[in-house]
C-alpha cells in the first residue's frame, strides 16, 4: 500500500542499498535502553537482587515471580478480545460470536460519543455512532448489550472512562433488573481517568471533580458489588502515545497511588478497595523489556502496599494485570506480518504472567477487526496455551541473569520518576504543568526519529519493503447503525416518565453538589431511562468541563 | 523551506471526537524541526473552527489527523467549506486510520495525500515541498477593502515576510485599540487572552490576536500553540488569530508588526490584541506597537522579584499579577507597586487576575479601557 496515497517514487527515504541491513550497534530495547552483549551473577551480585530478598516464589511476596503459587498450571489467563461495533443489538451478536469460539471473558468496547459522554443525536456525535465500539445511550442500550448472556456466569469488561460511573450505574441497574445478584457480578469498569488527562484525551470534567468521581465508583462496590475491579489502572494507553516501558510502568503506579490516597482521605480501609484495584498493561516488541516491566511492576505494587499503606491480606499486595498486545506496533503495510509481531508480544505477556489478554487482530491499522482476523488473534492465544509448553511451569524466566538484570533497572528508573512527580507538586500538579504529555511526546519524537534514520527497523515499513501488496478484506461498518441507534434513542425518550427523569437529574445535581457519593443519585437517572448526556450534564453544571490546553 | 524561500504555514488539527494524538504530535515536530512553521489547532475540532483556522493563519498546507474511522462523514463537509471560503489551493493532506478503498474517495474531493500508520517524517516532508502550490495574490488590496478575510490572511503572510503590501486604505482613521501583553514564559499571557476575548466577544467587540512565538535558529521552524489556548470553541467569525514566529534571538515580537496591526486596525477590529514571545527579556519594542502595554507577572517571582524585568516594568501602563489564586500573590502586588509607585511618578495601576479562577477580568479590561480611551 504505497504510502498510502503517496507515489513511492515520492518516498524520501532511500532504499536499503542491501538486502540485509545492518542492525543498530550499540543495541537498544524499543525504549532505546542500551543492552550488554552478556549478562551473569556479577550483575545481579551488583543490583543486590537475591532469590531469598527480592525474589520470593510465586504467589509470594514481593511476587516478583507471578501472583500464584501455580501460575497456568492452575488456571490459565482469561482470553479476553475487546469488542463492540454499531448497536448494542450488533455488538451482542459478535459476544455470542466470541463466546462460541472458546473466550472466556466479554470485554466491551464503546463508540466515541459514549466515551466523550455524549449521546448518539448530540451533534458532535455526527458520523461518529457505534464506529469504534458499541454505542449506549440508556439503560435499555445495556439490556440489549448483554441479552441472553448470564452476568453471574461471565466476567465482564468495560472500557470506559470519563462516564465510567454512568455506565457502570447502567450496568449494575440492568443486572438488577434481570434478576441477578450484585454480589455475584465479576468484572472489570477502567475507570482511570488520570491517564487520559497523560495520553487518551477522552476528557470531560477537569482533573479534581474527575478523580472524584472515580473514587464515588470505587467506594460504592467495594461494599456492595465486592468481586467488581473497580478500577483497571491502564498503562496501555500511555505506551500507545509514545511512552518508554519504564514511563508506562512508572506513570502507571503513580496514578495507582493518587487514587489509593484518595480512597484513605474517604476513610475507606486499604484492605478494603486495594484488592480491587487491577492493572492494564502494554504487551510491546521488545520481548525481554516488556518481562521485566511486569515483573518489575508486581514487585514495587507489593512493596509500596505493604510498606508504605500497611496493607495486610496478600490480595491487597498482588498486582493483577490484564495485557494488550501493542496497537501502535501494528502497520499498513504487509499487514499480515502483524500476526507475527501480535504473537511475539502475546508470549511476552503471558511469560510476564499477566492475568488476562487482549490479542489485537492483523488489520486494526486499517478498520476495526474482521471476524477473520479476530479468530486468527484469538487461535494465536490458543497456541500459546494449549501447545508452545509455556504454562508448564510457573515464571520459567525467573532467575535469567538478564531479565533479572532487566528487571530491577526498571524496578529502580520507575522510583526516580516518583520522586520527579513528587517534585512537580504530586499528581494533579504535575498533569497541570503538563509533565507527563511532555514526557510522553519527547519519548514519542525520539522513537520515530530512530525509526525515519532506519535505527530501529521495521519489517515492512524502512526494511525489506514489497513493492506490491494484497490488500486484505476488511471489515465495514453498518452505515445504518448510526441511524438505527438514534431511532432506539427516540423511543425510549418517548416512552420514558419524563417528570421522573427530571427529578432524578435534580437529585444528582445535589449529589454533586452536596459532595456526597453520586453513585446512588446515578442508579436512580438509569432506571428513570435518562441518556448519558443528560446525566454529564447535570454532573457538569457542577463540576464544570475541561478545556483542552497546552500542546505538549 | 531552504535557502531564501520563507516557511510553509501548515495548520495541524484533529477533527471529530477522537484523542489519539501521538501522530498529530509526532508530525508536528518533525515538520517544525524541517523548517515549516507549524500551527496546532488542537483536539476535537469541530469542521467549521478547522476552515476558519486555516483561513486565518494563511495556511499553505491543512493536515487533518483522525483515527476514528469517521473520515467519510467529516472530510466531505471540510472540503465543501474550504471550498465556499475560497481556500481550494490549501493543500489538505489526511493522517491516520483510513482504509485504501476510502483514499480514492478522498483525492477524488481533493485531498492531496492520505498517510497511513507507518509513514515516515521525511516521506511527508518530501511529498510537501514537492508538492507546495504558489498561493494566489490576484487583487488583494481590492478584496482587503471589501472586507475579503483571505485578502486580508494573505497580506498579512506578506507583510510578515517584509514584502510590500499596498494602498490598504488609512490606517490613521481606524478606532481599533491595540493592547500588547508581555511577560515570561509560563507566566499565562495566552489563557488571560483567552479569557479577555471572551469578555469582549461577549460584548460583540470584534477581536484580533497577533501571538508571538520563537522560531529555530537552526531550521527556520516554528511550532506554534498559543492558538489553542485562547480559541475556546473556534469558528467565530468576530475573532481572528494570528500565529507567528519571532526569528531567533532575543527579540519578543515578530517583525514588520507595525504592519500588520496596520492592517488589523484598518480593517476594522475594535481591538487588536499583541502576545509576546514570553522570553521576558527586557526586549521593550512592543511598546511602540500598543496603545497599552500590560505586563504580567505571577506569584512565583516572589521575594526575589526579578528587578532585572524593571526595565520592562518601567514602560509598562499596567501590571497585573496573574496567577492570583495562588499564594504571594498579595506580596507581590505590594512590591511591584513600592517600586513603581514613587511619589511624584505617573501612577501605574497594579491588578490581581487570574484566568484558571475567571477572576479580576472585569476590572482587567476597563482599566485598560481607562488608559486608552
Amino acid at each position: 500500500m504505497a504510502s498510502l496515497a503517496v507515489d513511492p517514487k515520492t518516498r524520501s527515504t532511500p532504499p536499503p542499498e542491501k538486502p540485509v541491513p545492518d542492525r543498530a550497534d550499540p543495541a537498544t530495547t524499543v525504549s532505546g535502553v542500551p543492552i550488554a552483549p552478556l549478562y551473569s551473577g556479577a550483575d545481579l551480585a551488583r543490583l543486590g537482587v537475591t532469590e531469598d530478598k527480592t525474589l520470593g516464589r510465586p504467589g509470594q511476596f514481593p511476587f516478583t515471580r507471578g501472583v500464584h503459587e501455580q501460575m497456568y498450571r492452575g488456571r490459565l489467563w482469561t482470553m479476553r478480545q475487546f469488542a463492540g461495533f454499531g448497536t448494542a443489538r450488533q455488538t451482542n451478536e459478535r459476544f455470542r460470536f466470541l463466546l462460541e469460539k472458546g473466550q472466556t471473558g466479554l470485554s466491551t468496547a464503546f463508540d466515541l460519543p459514549t466515551l466523550m459522554g455524549l449521546d448518539s443525536d448530540s451533534p458532535k456525535s455526527y458520523g461518529e455512532v457505534g464506529r469504534l465500539g458499541v454505542a449506549v445511550d440508556t439503560i435499555d442500550d445495556m439490556q440489549q448489550l448483554f441479552a441472553g448472556i448470564d452476568l453471574e456466569q461471565t466476567s465482564v469488561s468495560m472500557t470506559i472512562n470519563a462516564p465510567a460511573a454512568i455506565i457502570m450505574a447502567f450496568y449494575l441497574a440492568n443486572a438488577q433488573e434481570q434478576g441477578f445478584d450484585w454480589r455475584k457480578l465479576r468484572g472489570t469498569i477502567q475507570n482511570d481517568i488520570l491517564k487520559e488527562f497523560h495520553a487518551q484525551n477522552e476528557i470531560v470534567f477537569p482533573p479534581e471533580p474527575s478523580v472524584r468521581l472515580v473514587i464515588d465508583l470505587v467506594e460504592f462496590c467495594a461494599k456492595d458489588v465486592p468481586q467488581w475491579n473497580t478500577v483497571s489502572i491502564s498503562g496501555y494507553h500511555i505506551r500507545e502515545a509514545g511512552s518508554t516501558a519504564v514511563q508506562e510502568l512508572a506513570f502507571t503506579l503513580a496514578d495507582g497511588l493518587h487514587y489509593v490516597d484518595e480512597c484513605l482521605k474517604r476513610g475507606m480501609p486499604i484492605d478494603q478497595f486495594a484488592k480491587r484495584l487491577s492493572f492494564f498493561f502494554n504487551a510491546h516488541n521488545d520481548l525481554f523489556e516488556e518481562i521485566a516491566k511486569y515483573r518489575a511492576a508486581r514487585s514495587l505494587w507489593a512493596d509500596l502496599m505493604r510498606n508504605t499503606y500497611g496493607a495486610k491480606e496478600d490480595a491487597s499486595l498482588k498486582l493483577r494485570f490484564h495485557a494488550q498486545t501493542a496497537g501502535c506496533s501494528l502497520q499498513d503495510r504487509q499487514p499480515e506480518v502483524n500476526l507475527i509481531r501480535v504473537a511475539y508480544q502475546a508470549l511476552a505477556a503471558v511469560m510476564g504472567g499477566c492475568q488476562s489478554l487482549h490479542s489485537n487482530s492483523m488489520d486494526e491499522t486499517l478498520a476495526l477487526p474482521s471476524e477473520h482476523a479476530v479468530t486468527l488473534a484469538l487461535r494465536t492465544q490458543q497456541v500459546l496455551a494449549y501447545e508452545t509448553g509455556v504454562v508448564n511451569t510457573a515464571d520459567p524466566l525467573g532467575g535469567s541473569y538478564f531479565v533479572e538484570t532487566l528487571t530491577e533497572q526498571m524496578r529502580r528508573q520507575a522510583l526516580d520518576y516518583f520522586d520527579r512527580i513528587k517534585h512537580e507538586g504530586g499528581m494533579l500538579a504535575a498533569i497541570g504543568s503538563g509533565f507527563f504529555r511532555r514526557e510522553i511526546a519527547e519519548a514519542a519524537f525520539a522513537y520515530q526519529k530512530s525509526v525515519d534514520s532506519r535505527e530501529k527497523l521495521i519489517v515492512g515499513v524502512n526494511a525489506f519493503e514489497e513493492d506490491e501488496e494484497q490488500p486484505l478484506d476488511i471489515l465495514k461498518v453498518d452505515e445504518e447503525a448510526e441511524r438505527e441507534q438514534i431511532r432506539n434513542l427516540n423511543r425510549v425518550k418517548k416512552n420514558r416518565d419524563n417528570s421522573a427523569v427530571r427529578k432524578a437529574l435534580e437529585g444528582l445535581k445535589r449529589a454533586a453538589e452536596a459532595k456526597q457519593n453520586v453513585f446512588p443519585a446515578l442508579l436512580e437517572v438509569a432506571q428513570v431511562r435518562a441518556t448519558v448526556v443528560e446525566a454529564m450534564d447535570a454532573m457538569a453544571e457542577v463540576f464544570g468541563r475541561y478545556e483542552p490546553g497546552e500542546l505538549s | 523551506v531552504t535557502g531564501n524561500s520563507p516557511a510553509p504555514r501548515v495548520v495541524l488539527a484533529k477533527i471529530g471526537l477522537d484523542g489519539h494524538d501521538r501522530g498529530v504530535k509526532v508530525v508536528a515536530r518533525g515538520l517544525r524541526d524541517s523548517g515549516f512553521h507549524v500551527i496546532y489547532a488542537g483536539l476535537w475540532q469541530p469542521v467549521e473552527a478547522v476552515v476558519q483556522t486555516a483561513l486565518d493563519e494563511d495556511a499553505d498546507w491543512l493536515g487533518i489527523s483522525l483515527l476514528s474511522g469517521a473520515h467519510m462523514a467529516l472530510v466531505p463537509p471540510l472540503m465543501k467549506q474550504l471550498c465556499e471560503k475560497g481556500l481550494q489551493d490549501v493543500g489538505v493532506l489526511v493522517g491516520g486510520i483510513i482504509p485504501e478503498a476510502d483514499i480514492p474517495k478522498l483525492e477524488a474531493l481533493g485531498v492531496r495525500a492520505v498517510f497511513g500508520p507507518g509513514t515516515t517524517i521525511p516521506e511527508i516532508v518530501g511529498f510537501m515541498r514537492k508538492e507546495q502550490a504558489e498561493p494566489e495574490t490576484d487583487d488583494l488590496v481590492n478584496r482587503f477593502r471589501q472586507k475579503d478575510r483571505r485578502a486580508l490572511a494573505r497580506l498579512l503572510t506578506l507583510a510578515a515576510r517584509g514584502q510590500a503590501v499596498g494602498a490598504t486604505g488609512d490606517e490613521a482613521s481606524a478606532k481599533g485599540r491595540v493592547v500588547a501583553f508581555t511577560g515570561s514564559g509560563g507566566v499565562g499571557k495566552s489563557s488571560l487572552i483567552g479569557r479577555l476575548v471572551e469578555l469582549l466577544r461577549a460584548k460583540d467587540r470584534s477581536v484580533a490576536v497577533l501571538c508571538c512565538d520563537p522560531q529555530s535558529p537552526l531550521t527556520g521552524g516554528a511550532l506554534l500553540g498559543d492558538r489553542l489556548r485562547i480559541a475556546k470553541g473556534g469558528g467565530d467569525p468576530g475573532l481572528f488569530i494570528r500565529s507567528l514566529a519571532t526569528p531567533g534571538g532575543q527579540q519578543a515580537i515578530a517583525q514588520n508588526l507595525d504592519v500588520m496591526v496596520g492592517l488589523l486596525k484598518t480593517y476594522g477590529f475594535d481591538t487588536v490584541i499583541l502576545e509576546t514571545v514570553g522570553a521576558g527579556q527586557g526586549d521593550t519594542a512592543v511598546r511602540q506597537q500598543a496603545d497599552t502595554l500590560v505586563v504580567l507577572l505571577q506569584p512565583e517571582s516572589g521575594d526575589e522579584l526579578q528587578w532585572e524585568k524593571a526595565g520592562l516594568l518601567e514602560v509598562a501602563d499596567l501590571v497585573v499579577i496573574h496567577k492570583a489564586d495562588l499564594a504571594g500573590a498579595d506580596r507581590v502586588a505590594a512590591q511591584v507597586n513600592e517600586h513603581l509607585n514613587l511619589p511624584g511618578t505617573r501612577p501605574i495601576p497594579v491588578l490581581k487576575a487570574s484566568a484558571a479562577k475567571g477572576e479580576g477580568l472585569d476590572q482587567l479590561w476597563a482599566t485598560i479601557e481607562q488608559k486608552s480611551p
